[in-house]
């Protein structure tokens, strides 16, 4: 057992302390970290991911209304000072945008100038699209609630010929009225206004998370593009997941004209953003990865996974992909990738050493080891845990400790938590 | 005759089974419409819908299915045991009931796509379902476990926030008196071994066919 006789976390204190006194350079150490591990070598430390989700909000004491609608000061603040409570070297904070909305980026694909800012859907564009993908707290949620991306079906089976034909013109003249009641028809006084009040409402948004993560002490900025796999296109926004993968069985083809039709509007988005040196990173949540046999990954999802990932290796971006749920059946291909193509973050595979890092290592920067749950165990048991992991995973470079999501319990334990990250500036040292 | 008949049920419940493993939807739908006319005994598609559960729960824990061939799979036995449903009550009978499973995705978490295959495939094994539908509150777990009186309480939720929400149900149950009248399984995206052990949960599972394996097994130590 580890000694934890002390409970003190030496080395965390120490840090954060150092966020404070000299943030430019800690900012600066962070960002050489995440750049070392994008070129598979060793930093001086192990990278870790920082902490949020319901977990911040029970520190902080905000609600989920709190993060989504109110954009003030005691926001910013108790975000910032939760950032350098539990800091990390890479951070997560989109307040507000808290909820996927991709299809509108790819709405708006020919307007690089703010196709990025639309990628995420905000409670105060909620309002104005009323959109019937999301729900949200002090709306259709309680005030303590997440907010929640619930999807649904928006398009029949039948339609898939008029997606195939012109995407973007079907998304905006079918797609946008059927899923956005806040929007009215094509056309009318209230579409038009409408869309007007969207752009104050992103405009907003994306100020806020600006301010929010300039205020973070220690924090470099880097930027980030965002792209989207065609399939969970289908599935999240159109079809429902249910709906795209019996599709995939009852009209394979029709699938997959659709998904090589919504590959340029997701490249166009993608590249909105220029690559700027040293580091800019193009985000991938991915969603029907896991639920899918291998047969039907190889064929309907990862040909098009892997043709962004190459493309926009090629124009000089670095991935940042998160593989949702257990993708260890598929972990295989990313081997296809050029070496060194991005970061890879695994939500909760079944045997991370082995089947994740194992094949992996030395071709694809890997983050992730830590199930949320581990933090509902004693500070002691989690000293042990990431110990050993480390112990397992170094000397070899291109990995950052990780929970398999950055959304951590509510009920999760402070001091388990600050265990995690004193015992990866304790151990993770190369 | 009698021997001949016997013969064409079993290959027909193999043929059945073995269809609805490989999700061969059309295959499946006119092979149960055919059981039906010919045999005139819906018990036939239920007891293939019950044995290709198990397949299909067996190949799912060995990896060899996935969550999309779990939805397929759940479409192909509630079409089925529709038909077989529809059959009976022409017939004028009614289906043995296993047992009882009162289901909802807990407080704070409106997903339902895990909960609603575990609830197609209850049904088409023989429970009889109570569906709460999504964000039940615990005090309404409770009110339905006294109302109902289930054999078996699921609780699902892929948000993390979902297992504080399977926790506090849980505790209630205690509360109430009534923790030890069922067996609780918890089920989602990101449940874990610490997961359940952190509820209180007896079982948990990442997919609905080795949760209904589970639930099956449960009925059959209850009616030892």
């Amino acid at each position: 057992m580890v000694d934890m006789s002390s409970t003190s976390f030496d080395h965390l204190s120490k840090w954060i302390e150092r966020h404070e006194r000299e943030p430019e350079l800690v900012a600066k150490e962070k960002l050489d970290r995440i750049i070392r591990i994008t070129e598979l070598k060793t930093p001086d430390r192990v990278p870790l991911l920082a902490p949020s989700g319901d977990f911040m909000l029970n520190q902080t004491g905000l609600t989920w209304y709190d993060l989504s609608y109110e954009l003030t000061d005691k926001v910013k603040k108790a975000v910032s000072k939760f950032a350098l409570e539990y800091p990390g070297d890479f951070a997560i904070f989109f307040v507000p945008y808290l909820l996927e909305g991709f299809i509108l980026a790819a709405a708006f694909s020919d307007f690089p100038d703010f196709s990025n800012s639309i990628r995420f859907i905000s409670g105060l564009l909620h309002d104005v699209l009323r959109d019937k993908w999301s729900r949200w707290p002090g709306r259709e949620l309680r005030v303590d609630q997440h907010p929640q991306f619930i999807g649904g079906e928006f398009m029949k089976p039948e339609e898939y010929s008029k997606l195939v034909e012109d995407p973007v013109g079907f998304i905006h003249g079918t797609i946008l009225p059927r899923a956005c009641s806040g929007l009215g028809s094509p056309g009318t006084p209230q579409w038009n206004g409408a869309w007007i009040r969207a752009g104050f409402a992103v405009q907003r948004a994306m100020g806020f998370m600006m301010e929010t993560l300039m205020q973070l002490k220690g924090y470099p900025a880097t930027p980030l593009t965002n792209a989207y796999v065609p399939a969970d296109i289908i599935g999240d926004f159109l079809r429902h997941p249910t709906g795209a993968i019996l599709d995939i069985r009852r009209h394979p083809d029709e699938f997959k004209a659709a998904c090589d039709a919504l590959l340029e509007p997701v490249l166009k988005v993608a590249t909105a953003i220029p690559p700027i040196p040293p580091l800019t990173m193009f985000f991938i949540p991915l969603h029907l990865n896991e639920m899918l046999p291998p047969k039907l990954y190889n064929e309907f999802y990862w040909p098009y996974l892997k043709k962004i990932i190459e493309t926009l290796v090629g124009k000089g971006y670095k991935g940042f992909v998160f593989f949702e749920g257990d993708h260890t059946p598929h972990v295989d291909t990313l081997l296809e990738l050029p070496k060194g193509w991005g970061i890879a973050w695994f939500e909760r595979p079944r045997d991370f050493v082995k089947s994740v890092w194992g094949k992996l290592k030395g071709h694809t920067t890997v983050a992730g080891g830590i199930s949320p749950m581990l933090f509902y165990q004693s500070p002691e048991k989690v000293e042990e845990y990431v110990k050993n992991l480390l112990q397992e995973i170094k000397p070899e470079g291109g990995f950052m400790i990780a929970p398999g999501v950055s959304e951590l319990p509510k009920d999760a334990n402070p001091a388990s938590v600050k265990a995690f990250i004193n015992a990866v500036l304790k151990y993770g040292v190369y | 005759m009698k021997p001949v008949k016997y013969t064409l049920r079993v290959n027909y419940l193999k043929d059945l089974v073995n269809s609805i493993v490989e999700l061969d939807e059309q295959k499946s739908f006119e092979l149960a419409k055919r059981i039906l006319e010919e045999t005139r005994d819906p018990k036939v598609v239920f007891e293939a819908v019950r044995q290709a559960a198990e397949i299909i729960g067996e190949k799912y824990e060995k990896g060899e299915f996935f969550v999309a061939d779990l939805i397929m799979a759940g479409e192909i036995m509630k079409t089925i045991s529709g038909l077989a449903r529809q059959k009976l009550k022409e017939l004028g009978e009614a289906r043995k009931i296993i047992g009882k499973l009162l289901i909802g995705t807990v407080e704070g978490d409106v997903h339902d796509i895990g909960k609603n295959i575990v609830v197609s495939m209850a049904e088409a094994v023989g429970f009889e379902v109570i569906d709460l539908g999504v964000d039940v509150p615990p005090s309404k777990f409770v009110e339905a476990v006294k109302e109902h009186n289930p054999d078996i309480l699921g609780l699902s939720g892929l948000l993390t926030t979902a297992i504080d929400s399977m926790k506090k149900t849980v505790d209630e149950l205690k509360k109430a008196g009534l923790r030890s009248k069922v067996k609780v399984i918890i089920g989602g995206g990101r449940v874990d071994q610490y997961a359940c052990e952190y509820v209180g949960a007896d079982a948990w599972s990442n997919d609905a066919a080795e949760g209904v394996k589970i639930m099956l097994k449960w009925m059959e130590e209850k009616a030892k």
